[in-house]
């Protein structure tokens, strides 16, 4: 710290203790005495103070380190009543369903489509990260990406460039808020919620054009128009094929009324054609193999993620694959059924087994396919696709109408 | 290199080859003709008319090599056509070298880019590797020398290689 | 559009509209090659090619060196096709001195040669798949090449530069156990080659991808001197093997594929029936292997005669030629190689120019360029 040789500068330094002390008292100091010395008396008093005459007592306050005070699944633990209990949002969005639980279910998915690919390629994929079979090799790489240096380039947009990761994990966050996982398990219910899931899909295209523009790089800006071209151009399949399961289910956007109405048939068997139209859109909108044009590395190296290292690029890989188990949710609530199947195993857990499977549907594509081209991308998407999901519209009113479903 | 006498065991195209040169005169020179093979010298003066008698009666349709010498004891760089058949008949075996010679201080020489369009980068490398000029080629630019080459063009023999030992 | 003129690249000014992208060394699709293509949108209407980033002077380097002694230095040129790219200044090499090698080196050359075919075959088709996006026929090709370079260990010594067709014959025999290992490897690969066929050569994306994409007509590749798997899949039944047979080939039973669609795929399938070729002579060769002498002993300081010498091989990717000159001393007076690769160069700018940029890889490396034969 430099020495005090004038008024100004005492001056300054008298106004920085200031401030630190009035950052300082409220944030740390009072929750610690609140902590500490008021709540073991508003416990044992049952949160009644007003009418407790005890006397403080000092030995309350080890009571609240014991380990059934911080169970966050009982609802009348400490830590529930504090707010941070297994139903409270917090809990629900930040660890099961939400961001923790879908990244650590990502990182495991990497690896998986790492092994999987590896069989189909005759090799052996990872192998040594954890001693078997390699199952921490993500993790690994997550940990190898977090000490590397992050360089933005000098022509670079700064702000906007840093943005995008972070911004990408919002979105992909934000997908998975409205999606429940059993009946009773999920982070918001809204009756709209498959409205916002397809909106918030929606805004993905113009962060990754954002991610090309900003790095100011020839490819980047070509992997982002790229990336642009394909996603809007899919976009349109992608809502239509959903349109049928909206008229099945009697009109509701409600992700959970659709699994309810899916207690006779699951929808995929009707739907067949919505299935194979989402399906293929959705794949376009992960840029997976055959879609990858915007990543397409013996072209334009990386595309739009070419000037991203270390964390930034371990991020956006990160919310690719959370929006692939958001996507393969998605896929299994509208078409297969959700959560519903036979009794002894929980909701959640078919709900957990659907979705991993209709995840390797999506995997498997990278093993067998080549890339397509943009302007065969195109014509494919607006011609076909759109006619398919007109076409399974129709069989939708009409056995809406007829009154089989 | 002198001309060699038609060897009594050249097959009939060598030999029909050869009668049609003897019919162009003092115009070529046949530096010798071995089955399979013939070499004829040109002056740059008759190098393009020889050329496209070449392609246009001889239906030699493409150019396989374009090889840059230099002779420093007879102060000359020699450039050295070969040309194949896929046309013709009976002459896929056939490879037809044409030589031309020209003078060190004047490497000057017609191009004949326009009868083959298949020299353009043979000549190229050819023009920056023994520093002579092809008149009409229109990009006699730098292609496998960098670009901030300022020694002198690499295969004259007064050129040595860096580091190496010479020996006697 | 400003964004792209005037990088740290290009020299020159591109109009507002038009974009100029070096596909530069330091790409993943090109190679230890530079080329420049200026892009209109999605099409490509310039190309410039900038070789020359591995030129390391083989050709006054053997000025310096004795006709053995330049082997290795030459074979480095083309890794992944030693045996053919030696072979044509063994040939050379042997007619200036005036000798005539046992026939059984001469089988043997074969034999070596067609491994070397499919090994650089192989190379190419898995390279192809990755610049089409297909990982898998990028990593099977580079398996099933092991066991190809396990048969030439067998027989040369080591894994990939063995420097095996040197001037006088072959260096080493072939071992006993060779014929039996070799029929295995032959009759599993003929297998693999129907899961090479169902995954890359009829998969529908990847047809829709080569079909139609990079035609160069029949008439424009002779005019062009194009060589090698470009010229037949334009129509042209030309191959030195036999235009001008050389070692026995004129003894061996085996056809020459070519093409009428003269496109991307038509390269990609005159590949994969080269492969089974191969296979085929090498199989005669093993029969009709005959016996004696592998080599004609020659000191490692022999002298040439004065004269030229010009010889041809089919090499992996097309015709490669040697003109050596001699003076009658232990080293060549001036060797010049012609690599089917720099013959082919020209074509791609004429092939790339009004096609999507998105074809290029795929017609840029169907033309199986070699940045490091090109520029020797």
């Amino acid at each position: 710290m430099a020495a005090v040789t004038n008024f100004e500068q005492f001056v300054k330094r008298v106004l920085e203790i200031v401030f630190w002390v009035l950052i300082l008292v409220p944030m740390v100091i009072i929750p610690i005495f609140f902590v500490v010395y008021v709540l073991p008396v508003e416990f044992s008093c049952h949160f009644s103070m007003l009418s407790c005459s005890q006397q403080i007592n000092w030995s309350a306050a080890l009571y609240l380190f014991s380990p059934a005070e911080l169970n966050p699944f009982s609802p009348t633990s400490f830590i529930s009543q504090m707010g941070l209990g297994a139903n409270s949002m917090i809990f629900k969005s930040s660890f099961f369903p939400g961001i923790s639980f879908a990244a650590i279910l990502s990182s495991f998915v990497i690896w998986y489509e790492r092994k999987l690919l590896a069989k189909m390629q005759y090799r052996v994929g990872p192998q040594y990260a954890g001693r078997v079979e390699g199952w921490l090799q993500s993790f690994a790489d997550l940990f190898k990406l977090m000490f590397k240096e992050i360089v933005i380039p000098v022509n670079a947009d700064a702000p906007f460039f840093m943005g995008v990761p972070f911004a990408l994990m919002a979105l992909s966050g934000a997908l998975l808020a409205v999606i429940p996982i059993s009946a009773n398990i999920y982070i918001t219910s809204s009756p709209y919620s498959l409205l916002i899931a397809l909106a918030v899909l929606s805004i993905f295209p113009l962060v990754t054009v954002l991610a090309g523009w900003a790095s100011a790089n020839k490819f980047s800006f070509i992997g982002g128009i790229r990336a642009l071209y394909q996603m809007i151009s899919y976009e349109i399949p992608f809502i239509l094929s959903v349109v049928g399961i909206v008229i099945l289910s009697g009109g509701t956007f409600s992700l959970s009324q659709i699994v309810g109405a899916q207690g006779r048939v699951w929808f995929v068997i009707p739907m067949i054609l919505g299935a194979i139209v989402f399906y293929i859109t959705a794949m376009a909108e992960l840029e997976r193999i055959p879609f990858d044009l915007p990543e397409a590395d013996s072209e334009i190296v990386a595309g739009w993620l070419t000037e991203y290292t270390s964390m930034t690029f371990g991020v956006i890989n990160l919310a690719t694959y959370i929006k692939l188990y958001g996507l393969s949710a998605l896929f299994t609530i509208l078409f297969l059924g959700g959560w519903n199947g036979p009794a002894p195993i929980p909701g959640a857990l078919w709900f957990m087994i659907k979705t991993i499977i209709v995840i390797t549907l999506f995997l498997i594509p990278r093993g067998a396919f080549g890339r397509i081209r943009i302007d065969q991308l195109i014509g494919f998407g607006w011609l076909w696709l759109i006619g398919l999901s007109f076409a399974n519209i129709f069989i939708a009113v009409v056995l809406k109408a007829t009154g089989i479903l | 290199m002198s001309t060699t006498p038609a060897q009594p065991i050249l097959p009939d195209e060598e030999k029909s080859i050869l009668d049609f040169f003897a019919k162009l005169g003092e115009r070529t020179k046949v530096v010798f003709a071995k089955p399979n093979r013939i070499k004829i010298n040109v002056t740059r003066e008759n190098l393009v008319e020889v050329t496209k008698f070449v392609r246009d009666e001889l239906k030699f349709d493409h150019c396989t090599n374009v090889t840059g010498t230099d002779f420093p004891k007879d102060k000359q760089l020699e450039i050295t056509y070969h040309f194949g058949s896929i046309g013709g008949t009976g002459l896929r075996r056939i490879i037809l070298a044409v030589a031309c010679r020209v003078p060190s201080t004047d490497p000057l020489l017609p191009s004949i880019i326009d009868l083959y369009p298949s020299v353009n980068y043979h000549e190229r490398e050819t023009a920056e590797m023994i520093g002579c000029v092809f008149q009409g080629h229109p990009n006699l630019s730098r292609l496998l020398l960098p670009e901030d080459w300022t020694d002198i063009p690499p295969m004259l023999k007064a050129y040595r290689l860096p580091g190496r030992l010479e020996e006697g | 559009m400003s964004m792209g003129v005037g990088s740290a690249f290009s020299t020159e000014k591109i109009s507002e509209d038009k974009m100029s992208i070096s596909v530069g060394p330091q790409h993943p699709g090109a190679g230890h090659f530079r080329f420049t293509v200026t892009i209109d949108g999605d099409t490509i209407v310039d190309c410039v090619p900038d070789p020359g980033y591995v030129h390391r002077g083989a050709e006054k380097q053997t000025e310096y060196r004795s006709f053995l002694q330049s082997i290795p230095m030459l074979e480095r040129s083309s890794l992944t096709d030693v045996t053919n790219i030696i072979m044509p200044f063994s040939m050379a090499a042997e007619e200036l001195m005036g000798i005539q090698i046992p026939p059984r080196a001469q089988y043997l050359r074969m034999i070596m040669s067609e491994n070397q075919r499919i090994l650089s075959h192989l190379y190419w088709l898995g390279i192809q798949g990755i610049f089409l996006g297909h990982s898998t026929v990028f990593m099977w090709p580079l398996g099933d090449r092991e066991l190809f370079i396990d048969l030439g260990q067998m027989i040369g010594g080591a894994r990939i530069t063995y420097s095996y067709a040197i001037p006088g014959g072959v260096r080493n025999d072939m071992p006993d156990d060779f014929k039996d290992r070799a029929l295995k490897v032959f009759d599993y690969f003929e297998a693999r080659l129907k899961d090479y066929e169902k995954i890359f050569f009829n998969n529908p994306l990847v047809l829709k991808r080569t079909q139609d994409v990079g035609v160069l007509p029949r008439a424009e590749a002779i005019k062009l001197g194009v060589v090698g798997q470009t010229l037949r899949a334009s129509g042209v039944k030309s191959d030195t093997r036999i235009d001008e047979p050389y070692n026995f080939y004129k003894d061996l039973n085996f056809e020459v594929p070519t093409y009428e669609s003269c496109d991307t795929w038509a390269r990609c399938m005159v590949h994969l029936v080269e492969m089974r070729q191969s296979m085929d002579i090498m199989r005669q060769c093993l029969e009709k292997l005959p016996q004696g002498p592998v080599r004609v002993k020659l000191s490692p300081q022999q002298r040439a005669q004065a004269g030229e010498a010009y010889a041809r091989v089919e090499a992996s990717r097309g015709a490669l030629s040697f003109h050596i000159i001699s003076e009658g001393s232990t080293k060549p007076y001036r060797v010049k190689i012609s690599v089917p690769s720099f013959r082919n160069l020209i074509a791609l700018p004429r092939l790339l120019i009004g096609s999507h940029v998105a074809d290029m890889p795929a017609i840029y490396w169907s033309l199986d360029y070699w940045p490091v034969e090109a520029d020797r």
